[in-house]
């Protein structure tokens, strides 16, 4: 090797990392053995506060994979939380021989999924668009959105953590966001600054199994408590959102829906050009949502507007006594245990809409 | 793939078992190449092409130049590597600045243009391995150093995974020569190595992003003036976030070549407790500010070439410092700050002697604290999406701004504030000694008792979704 000069601020011989005289072995041993022991108690804690293995978090992740299945002629479920809770996969793969994907995602509107799978030209299925109307009409997307880019860019090291996360979830409670110290600061009752309105936040509401066939936790429905606080959100976010007083009735003008319905039909015309086919489903509601979207979401200037100019058929719960008198404990979702009686009710009139209108089977009639 | 993942859990067990397995020093090194290749193409496998274009282009001209006969070759082929380099950089990640920089030049003359859409993807990390790899053909230029004989030690000082997509910016003096003869950690250098990896990742995932992020992107994402308790309060989350997720990343890289038996050098030493502004540059990102330095500051004439040059010098380094973080505007405000607090700091230091009464405590508590004071007002540019939101911003935090709302609850400003302090508390504590020192006098229950806290502290976050801040330049 050639001579070389001395560097001026860097040599090899700098690059010091002495290592600390304690007894290292010992240390990190003694600390992995109380982790485990700490993690052992954090498991127990949250298992005793209804926390169970195998509710999987609602991930980008989990949602990119129900997405991959989202091809050729499959059934696809797009909507925001009430078509993620209220339907169950199982029941409506009996009746139907088909499984829908489910791509619903908590207070998001399904209009940016529409607009997803009408720019997948290998997708030629069945859209069920859940319309709970001031999600629909009001935004084009909300606090999941980012789903869809995750999903498009979605890296390799990503699809591997998803994959090696799988038996975590199916093995620990405390796998989920409502356990994270994050989670758990952010919901802490402090108390509100003056000048402040408290802030909608709604807890844990769902539990996830791997394929996002999901229900309303069943701690909703057994804690009087936990079912008020999930409550009070509601309210908030209905107060919150409500035009002040004086205003004109309804929140948007018609030529605002008449562009919205446009941005739909667009949509829905690519994907029925492919062959494929899109149905609108509304789903129960009850309490404080009943009198904020029957007075803010009149049906005529919504969704008897929205099925004419789109050309598309849809189910109404309001249509068919068979859709009513389900139990909605906090206003807007289904209890757990009535999920699959509805599900059961709902696919013959679903299936016998699409039937009516001559349109491609995308599953069989009921059973 | 990201340190805080569980892909990097079992990817880094398995190059663990293989370095240590009974294999040709050789094998081992290409083992830690591919994994190297591995570790960078788990985000986008295309870009590792630019890793190898870039490894090439600099070990070929460094052969070169170091056989070249005249001075005029020599310097060609540096301007090959530089060309190379810069001109990736350019393209990937200053190609839509330069493009809307020239529109709007163009339009204010009259002329109309309108711009063809730019949407090239920045490759991660492109800034930190450019100027590593830079710093081979510099050195090399420079007579500081002769080209390395062997392709493989030169192309895993390029790609070495620890360091590879945000630092430290390792020369090539400090890690070539590790790559000589085989090494395998020690015992303890593998236990202390994993205590350092938990450390790096317990500041990310906890520190920065669960406590510290929550109240700096409520701050910045309000996009409306607010109360000063709010404005501050993001300033000074995102100054503890921006140094937990990067210094995370550090401590964490340097665990991991620890734990394989290499040693990399600290890129930051406490740098809220520092006291000016050369101070704070000897403290934070140690590796950029030193690079900065020897390959642009003193290659410029540093303060050999009189007063005015000096300053000029300065302020130029701290500006191309600046847009090395980010094609925009603001991160050349952000350099072109800390390039007149240095040039500020130079002048007060020669206008002024030397007072016994400058050693004291107090003064310098107050000189630390003044410095974290402009340090955060630099924060403000470095964060926000352009320079109305910055000036709302310090209006804000100086109860300037008409109309200020409230935005953060108390579930964001508490723990902002807790962190902080405390971060500040330990900086200064720590700002003579290091971590190594403090370890060696601190009893065994109390470090594995911290240790515990820290890795159940990692366990009950499940890891985190979020990447390094720092991975964007």
């Amino acid at each position: 090797m050639t001579k070389r000069k001395p560097l001026l601020f860097f040599d090899p011989e700098h690059v010091d990392r002495p290592v600390p005289g304690r007894p290292w072995r010992a240390i990190v041993l003694g600390a992995l053995v109380a982790t485990a022991f700490l993690t052992a108690g954090w498991e127990f804690f949250w298992r005793g506060k209804g926390l169970i293995p195998g509710d999987y978090r609602d991930t980008n992740a989990i949602w990119a994979e129900a997405r991959r299945k989202a091809k050729d002629g499959a059934t696809v479920i797009i909507g925001s939380s009430r078509s993620l809770f209220d339907i169950d996969l199982d029941v409506w793969e009996e009746l139907s021989g088909v499984r829908p994907v489910q791509l619903a995602q908590v207070g998001t509107s399904p209009r940016i999924f529409l607009k997803d799978l009408a720019e997948d030209e290998s997708f030629k299925g069945l859209v069920i668009v859940d319309v709970t109307a001031f999600l629909f009409f009001t935004g084009d997307g909300g606090p999941r959105e980012e789903v869809v880019k995750y999903y498009r860019e979605q890296t390799l090291a990503q699809r591997a953590d998803y994959f090696l996360s799988i038996p975590l979830e199916e093995t620990l409670a405390f796998m989920d966001e409502q356990s994270r110290p994050k989670r758990q600061v952010a919901i802490w009752p402090f108390p509100l600054r003056e000048g402040m309105k408290p802030r909608f936040d709604p807890r844990k509401l769902e539990t996830l199994d791997r394929d996002r066939n999901a229900r309303m936790w069943a701690r909703v429905v057994e804690d009087p408590l936990y079912l008020d606080e999930a409550k009070y959100h509601w309210r908030l976010v209905i107060e919150q959102s409500a035009p002040p007083p004086g205003a004109p009735s309804g929140p948007m003008p018609p030529e605002a829906v008449g562009a919205v319905i446009a941005e739909v039909k667009a949509n829905i015309d690519k994907i029925r050009a492919r062959g494929g086919e899109v149905a609108f489903i509304r789903l129960p509601y009850d309490g404080m949502f009943s009198v904020a979207e029957d007075n803010g979401f009149p049906r005529a200037q919504f969704w008897d507007r929205l099925l004419r100019e789109t050309a598309s058929v849809g189910v109404a719960f309001q249509d068919h006594p068979e859709l009513q008198g389900y139990e909605i404990p906090e206003w807007s979702h289904l209890a757990p245990d009535e999920t699959p009686r509805y599900t059961r009710a709902l696919v013959p009139i679903f299936y016998a809409q699409l039937k009516g209108r001559n349109l491609p089977t995308f599953g069989a009639a009921p059973r | 793939m990201l340190f805080n993942s569980l892909t990097f859990v079992v990817f880094f067990a398995i190059v663990v078992a293989l370095h240590n397995a009974a294999l040709p020093w050789r094998v081992k090194k290409i083992n830690l190449l591919i994994a190297s290749l591995i570790f960078y193409g788990a985000w986008s496998p295309p870009f590792v092409l630019l890793l190898l274009f870039s490894t090439i282009v600099d070990w070929f001209a460094a052969r070169w130049m170091a056989g070249a006969k005249t001075e005029a070759s020599r310097r060609m082929f540096l301007m090959l590597s530089l060309a190379g380099n810069l001109g990736m950089l350019s393209y990937f990640k200053y190609g839509g600045f330069l493009l809307e920089n020239f529109t709007a030049a163009v339009s204010a003359m009259g002329i109309a243009y309108k711009a063809p859409e730019w949407n090239i993807i920045l490759p991660v990390g492109i800034s930190f391995y450019t100027f590593q790899t830079l710093a081979y053909t510099l050195d090399v230029y420079l007579r500081r150093a002769a080209p390395t004989k062997s392709f493989l030690d030169f192309a895993l000082f390029v790609t070495f995974f620890p360091q590879l997509v945000a630092g430290p910016i390792v020369r090539p003096s400090q890690l070539v020569p590790q790559f000589a003869e085989p090494k395998v950690a020690t015992r303890d250098q593998f236990y202390w190595g994993l205590v350092l990896m938990t450390v790096g990742l317990f500041e990310k995932v906890v520190l920065a992003d669960s406590f510290l992020a929550p109240a700096a992107d409520a701050a910045f994402g309000a996009g409306k003036a607010l109360h000063p308790l709010d404005a501050w309060t993001g300033v000074l989350a995102f100054s503890g976030q921006i140094f937990f997720d990067f210094s995370g990343y550090s401590t964490t890289a340097v665990g991991a070549a620890l734990c394989l038996g290499f040693a990399l050098p600290n890129n930051f030493l406490y740098p809220y407790a520092a006291i000016g502004f050369s101070d704070f540059w000897r403290r934070w990102h140690i590796s950029l500010s030193t690079w900065l330095r020897d390959y642009l500051y003193i290659p410029l004439g540093g303060n050999q070439k009189g007063r005015t040059r000096t300053y000029a010098n300065l302020m130029i380094t701290m500006l191309l410092g600046g847009l090395w973080h980010g094609a925009s505007w603001t991160f050349v405000v952000w350099g072109g700050l800390h390039g007149l607090y240095l040039a500020a700091e130079r002048a007060l230091r020669e206008a002024i002697p030397t007072q016994e009464w400058f050693k004291s405590l107090w003064f310098k508590a107050a000189m630390a604290l003044l410095t974290y004071f402009l340090v955060n007002i630099t924060w403000v540019f470095f964060r926000a999406q352009n320079f109305a939101d910055a000036s709302t911003m310090l209006a804000s935090m100086f109860a300037l701004a008409p109309k200020p709302e409230k935005v953060l609850y108390y579930n964001e400003i508490v723990p902002a504030l807790i962190v902080v302090a405390g971060m500040v508390f330990a900086h200064w504590r720590m700002r003579a000694t290091t971590i190594e020192a403090v370890a060696a006098a601190t009893p065994k229950w109390l470090i594995a008792a911290l240790l515990a806290f820290m890795l159940f502290m990692l366990v009950a976050t499940q890891g985190s979704d979020s990447a390094f801040i720092y991975f964007q330049f």
